[in-house]
Protein backbone atom coordinates (compact mmCIF):
# COMPACT_ATOMS: atom_id res chain seq x y z
CA UNK A 1 0.00 0.00 0.00
CA UNK A 2 1.07 3.57 -0.91
CA UNK A 3 2.80 5.24 3.07
CA UNK A 4 0.53 8.25 2.51
CA UNK A 5 -2.72 6.31 1.70
CA UNK A 6 -1.68 4.16 4.38
CA UNK A 7 -1.11 7.05 6.48
CA UNK A 8 -4.84 9.22 5.78
CA UNK A 9 -7.26 6.36 6.68
CA UNK A 10 -5.71 3.75 8.49
CA UNK A 11 -5.39 2.98 12.44
CA UNK A 12 -1.94 1.92 13.68
CA UNK A 13 -1.33 3.74 17.09
CA UNK A 14 -4.43 5.34 19.26
CA UNK A 15 -3.47 9.17 18.54
CA UNK A 16 -4.54 8.15 14.73
CA UNK A 17 -7.98 7.56 16.18
CA UNK A 18 -7.96 11.80 17.36
CA UNK A 19 -6.39 12.58 13.96
CA UNK A 20 -9.50 11.34 11.89
CA UNK A 21 -11.61 12.74 14.43
CA UNK A 22 -10.05 16.55 12.83
CA UNK A 23 -13.15 18.71 12.10
CA UNK A 24 -15.50 16.24 13.62
CA UNK A 25 -17.69 16.26 16.81
CA UNK A 26 -15.94 14.33 19.52
CA UNK A 27 -16.75 13.36 23.33
CA UNK A 28 -14.02 13.88 25.64
CA UNK A 29 -14.39 13.06 29.52
CA UNK A 30 -12.60 14.73 31.41
CA UNK A 31 -11.26 15.22 35.37
CA UNK A 32 -12.67 16.47 37.81
CA UNK A 33 -16.39 15.11 36.76
CA UNK A 34 -16.53 17.11 33.65
CA UNK A 35 -17.17 16.29 30.04
CA UNK A 36 -17.46 18.05 26.51
CA UNK A 37 -18.67 17.83 23.45
CA UNK A 38 -17.51 19.80 20.39
CA UNK A 39 -16.46 20.00 17.21
CA UNK A 40 -12.30 18.92 17.17
CA UNK A 41 -9.82 21.42 15.22
CA UNK A 42 -6.13 20.82 16.35
CA UNK A 43 -4.41 18.23 19.07
CA UNK A 44 -0.49 16.99 19.68
CA UNK A 45 0.88 14.56 21.16
CA UNK A 46 -0.15 15.70 25.04
CA UNK A 47 -3.87 15.61 24.31
CA UNK A 48 -3.82 19.40 24.17
CA UNK A 49 -6.40 19.63 22.00
CA UNK A 50 -8.95 23.35 20.48
CA UNK A 51 -12.51 23.04 19.87
CA UNK A 52 -15.48 24.57 19.26
CA UNK A 53 -19.25 25.03 20.00
CA UNK A 54 -18.47 23.17 22.93
CA UNK A 55 -20.79 22.28 25.61
CA UNK A 56 -19.30 21.14 28.84
CA UNK A 57 -21.47 19.28 31.64
CA UNK A 58 -20.70 19.42 35.09
CA UNK A 59 -21.65 16.97 37.52
CA UNK A 60 -22.41 18.58 41.12
CA UNK A 61 -24.34 17.27 44.38
CA UNK A 62 -26.80 19.57 45.59
CA UNK A 63 -29.50 19.21 48.24
CA UNK A 64 -33.32 18.77 47.37
CA UNK A 65 -34.86 22.03 48.60
CA UNK A 66 -38.09 20.02 49.45
CA UNK A 67 -36.76 16.33 50.28
CA UNK A 68 -33.79 17.17 51.68
CA UNK A 69 -32.07 14.64 49.85
CA UNK A 70 -28.83 14.85 47.85
CA UNK A 71 -29.42 14.61 44.15
CA UNK A 72 -26.85 14.60 41.31
CA UNK A 73 -27.27 17.68 38.94
CA UNK A 74 -25.88 18.48 35.90
CA UNK A 75 -24.84 21.47 34.71
CA UNK A 76 -24.18 22.88 31.44
CA UNK A 77 -22.60 25.57 29.40
CA UNK A 78 -21.67 26.94 26.14
CA UNK A 79 -18.36 27.91 24.84
CA UNK A 80 -17.42 29.52 21.54
CA UNK A 81 -14.07 28.25 21.42
CA UNK A 82 -11.95 26.24 23.90
CA UNK A 83 -8.44 25.06 24.80
CA UNK A 84 -8.40 21.68 26.47
CA UNK A 85 -5.08 21.11 28.52
CA UNK A 86 -4.15 17.48 27.76
CA UNK A 87 -3.29 16.60 31.45
CA UNK A 88 -7.19 16.82 32.38
CA UNK A 89 -8.29 14.52 29.42
CA UNK A 90 -9.29 10.77 30.77
CA UNK A 91 -10.99 9.53 27.36
CA UNK A 92 -11.98 10.93 23.81
CA UNK A 93 -14.40 8.89 22.02
CA UNK A 94 -14.95 10.01 18.58
CA UNK A 95 -18.54 10.53 16.27
CA UNK A 96 -19.93 6.88 15.64
CA UNK A 97 -19.76 6.10 12.16
CA UNK A 98 -22.27 4.37 10.52
CA UNK A 99 -20.93 3.85 7.21
CA UNK B 1 4.71 23.28 19.38
CA UNK B 2 1.66 23.61 17.58
CA UNK B 3 0.04 24.86 20.25
CA UNK B 4 2.66 27.16 21.36
CA UNK B 5 3.22 28.91 17.46
CA UNK B 6 -1.01 29.02 17.73
CA UNK B 7 -1.00 31.01 21.29
CA UNK B 8 1.79 33.77 19.55
CA UNK B 9 -0.63 34.36 16.75
CA UNK B 10 -3.22 35.59 20.16
CA UNK B 11 -0.46 38.21 21.54
CA UNK B 12 -2.76 41.45 22.47
CA UNK B 13 -5.81 39.77 22.30
CA UNK B 14 -8.23 38.84 25.00
CA UNK B 15 -8.61 35.80 26.40
CA UNK B 16 -10.05 33.79 29.62
CA UNK B 17 -8.23 30.92 31.58
CA UNK B 18 -9.77 28.43 33.60
CA UNK B 19 -7.74 27.14 35.90
CA UNK B 20 -7.79 23.55 37.94
CA UNK B 21 -8.93 25.01 41.25
CA UNK B 22 -11.95 27.08 39.63
CA UNK B 23 -10.27 30.13 39.46
CA UNK B 24 -10.93 31.96 35.94
CA UNK B 25 -8.61 34.92 34.84
CA UNK B 26 -9.70 37.41 32.03
CA UNK B 27 -7.09 39.25 30.40
CA UNK B 28 -4.63 40.32 27.73
CA UNK B 29 -2.10 37.78 26.65
CA UNK B 30 0.82 39.33 26.76
CA UNK B 31 3.32 36.91 26.32
CA UNK B 32 4.01 32.30 25.96
CA UNK B 33 6.48 29.75 26.08
CA UNK B 34 7.03 26.26 25.11
CA UNK B 35 5.40 25.02 28.78
CA UNK B 36 2.32 27.09 27.53
CA UNK B 37 2.61 29.01 30.44
CA UNK B 38 0.81 32.38 30.08
CA UNK B 39 1.26 35.86 30.74
CA UNK B 40 -1.88 38.49 31.30
CA UNK B 41 -1.56 41.84 31.53
CA UNK B 42 -4.78 43.77 32.97
CA UNK B 43 -6.66 40.85 34.22
CA UNK B 44 -10.09 40.32 36.52
CA UNK B 45 -11.67 38.03 37.55
CA UNK B 46 -15.36 36.63 37.55
CA UNK B 47 -16.33 36.41 41.91
CA UNK B 48 -14.24 38.93 43.20
CA UNK B 49 -15.29 38.29 46.28
CA UNK B 50 -14.53 34.56 46.06
CA UNK B 51 -10.68 35.81 45.26
CA UNK B 52 -9.76 38.71 47.53
CA UNK B 53 -6.06 38.22 46.88
CA UNK B 54 -6.94 38.59 42.40
CA UNK B 55 -8.19 42.17 43.57
CA UNK B 56 -4.57 44.02 44.28
CA UNK B 57 -3.40 42.15 41.29
CA UNK B 58 -2.77 43.86 37.71
CA UNK B 59 -0.54 41.47 35.75
CA UNK B 60 0.12 38.19 36.49
CA UNK B 61 1.93 34.86 35.07
CA UNK B 62 0.14 31.73 35.88
CA UNK B 63 2.11 28.49 35.40
CA UNK B 64 1.12 26.04 32.41
CA UNK B 65 0.11 23.27 34.21
CA UNK B 66 -2.77 24.75 36.05
CA UNK B 67 -4.76 25.41 33.46
CA UNK B 68 -7.76 23.48 32.84
CA UNK B 69 -9.21 25.58 29.75
CA UNK B 70 -8.41 28.61 27.83
CA UNK B 71 -11.43 30.28 26.15
CA UNK B 72 -10.50 31.91 22.86
CA UNK B 73 -11.81 34.62 20.60
CA UNK B 74 -13.36 32.29 18.29
CA UNK B 75 -13.14 35.26 15.60
CA UNK B 76 -9.22 35.17 15.90
CA UNK B 77 -8.74 31.49 15.27
CA UNK B 78 -8.29 29.83 11.99
CA UNK B 79 -9.70 25.98 12.15
CA UNK B 80 -8.73 25.09 8.78
CA UNK B 81 -5.21 26.31 9.40
CA UNK B 82 -4.87 24.19 12.78
CA UNK B 83 -6.58 20.95 11.37
CA UNK B 84 -3.60 21.38 9.18
CA UNK B 85 -0.97 21.92 11.20
CA UNK B 86 -2.36 18.90 13.46
CA UNK B 87 -1.84 16.75 10.65
CA UNK B 88 1.29 17.79 9.96
CA UNK B 89 2.65 17.33 13.42
CA UNK B 90 1.30 13.84 13.44
CA UNK B 91 2.89 13.46 10.42
CA UNK B 92 6.35 14.74 11.46
CA UNK B 93 5.88 13.11 14.90
CA UNK B 94 5.62 9.25 13.37
CA UNK B 95 8.45 9.91 11.01
CA UNK B 96 10.85 10.96 14.21
CA UNK B 97 9.49 7.53 15.41
CA UNK B 98 10.30 5.41 13.07
CA UNK B 99 13.93 6.91 12.53
CA UNK C 1 17.75 30.95 28.71
CA UNK C 2 14.93 28.38 27.48
CA UNK C 3 12.19 30.26 28.85
CA UNK C 4 10.87 31.22 25.70
CA UNK C 5 9.17 34.97 25.82
CA UNK C 6 7.00 34.47 29.10
CA UNK C 7 10.27 34.72 31.14
CA UNK C 8 9.86 36.50 34.72
CA UNK C 9 12.67 38.82 33.90
CA UNK C 10 10.25 42.02 34.20
CA UNK C 11 8.50 40.80 37.55
CA UNK C 12 12.50 40.90 39.06
CA UNK C 13 11.98 43.52 41.91
CA UNK C 14 8.84 43.72 41.83
CA UNK C 15 6.24 42.61 44.39
CA UNK C 16 4.12 39.95 43.93
CA UNK C 17 1.56 37.63 45.13
CA UNK C 18 2.45 34.10 45.09
CA UNK C 19 -0.44 31.82 44.95
CA UNK C 20 0.14 27.57 45.51
CA UNK C 21 -1.60 24.68 45.11
CA UNK C 22 -2.20 23.97 48.28
CA UNK C 23 -3.75 27.60 48.41
CA UNK C 24 -1.47 29.06 50.40
CA UNK C 25 -0.46 32.94 49.10
CA UNK C 26 2.91 34.36 49.66
CA UNK C 27 3.43 38.26 49.49
CA UNK C 28 6.85 39.82 48.85
CA UNK C 29 9.61 40.90 46.64
CA UNK C 30 11.20 38.92 44.04
CA UNK C 31 14.68 39.01 43.84
CA UNK C 32 15.35 36.54 41.34
CA UNK C 33 14.14 33.27 39.01
CA UNK C 34 15.32 30.17 36.79
CA UNK C 35 13.55 28.23 34.04
CA UNK C 36 11.29 25.74 36.22
CA UNK C 37 9.98 29.36 37.82
CA UNK C 38 11.84 28.78 41.26
CA UNK C 39 11.93 31.84 42.68
CA UNK C 40 13.42 33.69 45.52
CA UNK C 41 11.45 36.15 47.17
CA UNK C 42 12.98 38.88 49.92
CA UNK C 43 10.80 40.18 52.85
CA UNK C 44 7.92 37.45 52.25
CA UNK C 45 4.51 37.67 54.59
CA UNK C 46 1.99 34.54 54.52
CA UNK C 47 -1.35 36.25 54.30
CA UNK C 48 -4.68 34.20 54.84
CA UNK C 49 -8.27 34.85 53.52
CA UNK C 50 -11.13 33.87 54.91
CA UNK C 51 -14.21 35.48 54.06
CA UNK C 52 -13.52 39.34 54.17
CA UNK C 53 -11.03 39.12 56.80
CA UNK C 54 -7.15 38.58 56.88
CA UNK C 55 -4.35 38.09 58.40
CA UNK C 56 -0.62 38.66 57.60
CA UNK C 57 2.58 36.96 59.08
CA UNK C 58 6.52 37.58 58.51
CA UNK C 59 8.80 35.05 57.42
CA UNK C 60 11.64 36.53 55.71
CA UNK C 61 13.18 35.34 52.54
CA UNK C 62 11.82 32.59 50.71
CA UNK C 63 12.82 30.18 48.02
CA UNK C 64 9.31 29.16 46.26
CA UNK C 65 10.13 25.78 44.20
CA UNK C 66 8.08 26.53 40.61
CA UNK C 67 6.24 23.22 40.51
CA UNK C 68 4.18 24.10 43.19
CA UNK C 69 3.31 27.63 41.91
CA UNK C 70 -0.23 28.26 40.84
CA UNK C 71 0.00 31.88 39.47
CA UNK C 72 2.50 34.93 40.26
CA UNK C 73 0.40 38.08 40.52
CA UNK C 74 2.34 40.98 39.84
CA UNK C 75 1.27 43.99 42.82
CA UNK C 76 -0.56 47.15 41.43
CA UNK C 77 -0.50 49.94 44.19
CA UNK C 78 -3.29 51.93 42.67
CA UNK C 79 -5.36 48.55 43.07
CA UNK C 80 -3.76 47.39 46.40
CA UNK C 81 -5.94 50.72 47.74
CA UNK C 82 -9.51 47.80 47.32
CA UNK C 83 -7.90 45.68 49.48
CA UNK C 84 -9.09 47.85 52.07
CA UNK C 85 -12.38 46.92 52.43
CA UNK C 86 -11.08 43.53 54.14
CA UNK C 87 -10.40 43.55 57.88
CA UNK C 88 -7.64 42.38 59.04
CA UNK C 89 -7.64 40.21 61.93
CA UNK C 90 -5.17 38.22 64.44
CA UNK C 91 -3.33 35.17 62.86
CA UNK C 92 -4.78 33.20 65.58
CA UNK C 93 -8.69 34.33 65.00
CA UNK C 94 -7.69 33.72 61.03
CA UNK C 95 -6.53 29.84 61.42
CA UNK C 96 -9.58 29.35 63.55
CA UNK C 97 -11.34 30.46 60.50
CA UNK C 98 -9.84 29.00 58.16
CA UNK C 99 -9.95 25.98 59.73
CA UNK C 100 -13.82 26.03 59.99
CA UNK C 101 -13.75 26.65 56.29
CA UNK C 102 -11.59 23.55 55.38
CA UNK C 103 -13.69 21.29 57.37
CA UNK C 104 -17.28 22.70 55.82
CA UNK C 105 -15.41 21.83 52.19
CA UNK C 106 -14.55 18.50 53.02
CA UNK C 107 -17.41 17.49 54.41
CA UNK C 108 -19.07 19.09 51.11
CA UNK C 109 -16.82 16.77 48.82
CA UNK C 110 -16.65 14.14 51.17
CA UNK C 111 -21.00 14.03 50.30
CA UNK C 112 -20.19 14.71 46.77
CA UNK C 113 -18.07 11.55 46.33
CA UNK C 114 -20.46 8.99 48.08
CA UNK C 115 -23.26 10.26 46.08
CA UNK C 116 -21.61 10.07 42.60
CA UNK C 117 -19.71 6.65 43.77
CA UNK C 118 -23.70 5.38 44.93
CA UNK C 119 -24.30 6.34 41.63
CA UNK C 120 -22.09 5.01 39.38
CA UNK C 121 -21.38 7.84 37.76
CA UNK C 122 -17.79 9.01 38.10
CA UNK C 123 -14.51 7.07 38.78
CA UNK C 124 -12.25 10.36 39.53
CA UNK C 125 -13.80 8.93 43.11
CA UNK C 126 -12.42 5.30 42.55
CA UNK C 127 -8.88 6.34 40.89
CA UNK C 128 -8.50 9.20 43.41
CA UNK C 129 -8.01 11.44 40.09
CA UNK C 130 -8.16 14.78 41.50
CA UNK C 131 -5.01 15.83 42.80
CA UNK C 132 -3.96 19.15 41.30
Amino acid sequence: MDQSKKEEGSIEEPLDLIRLSLDERIFVKMRQDRELRGKLHAYDQHLNMILSNVEETIKVVEKDEETDEEIVKNIKRNIDMLFVRGDGVILISPPLRTS
Amino acid sequence: MLFYSFYKTLVGKEITVELKNDLSITGLLQSVDQFLNIKLKDVRVEEEDKYPYMLSVKNCFIRGSVVRYVHLPASEVDVETLQDHSRLEAREQKKAQQQ
Amino acid sequence: MSFGNASLCDEVDKKLIVVLRDGKKFIGVMRTFDQFANIILQDTIERIYVGDKYSDKHLGVFFIRGDTVVILGEIDPDKEVKEKKLTKVSWEEINLAQQAEREKLQQMEQTKRRIMTESGLTIDSILNLDDF
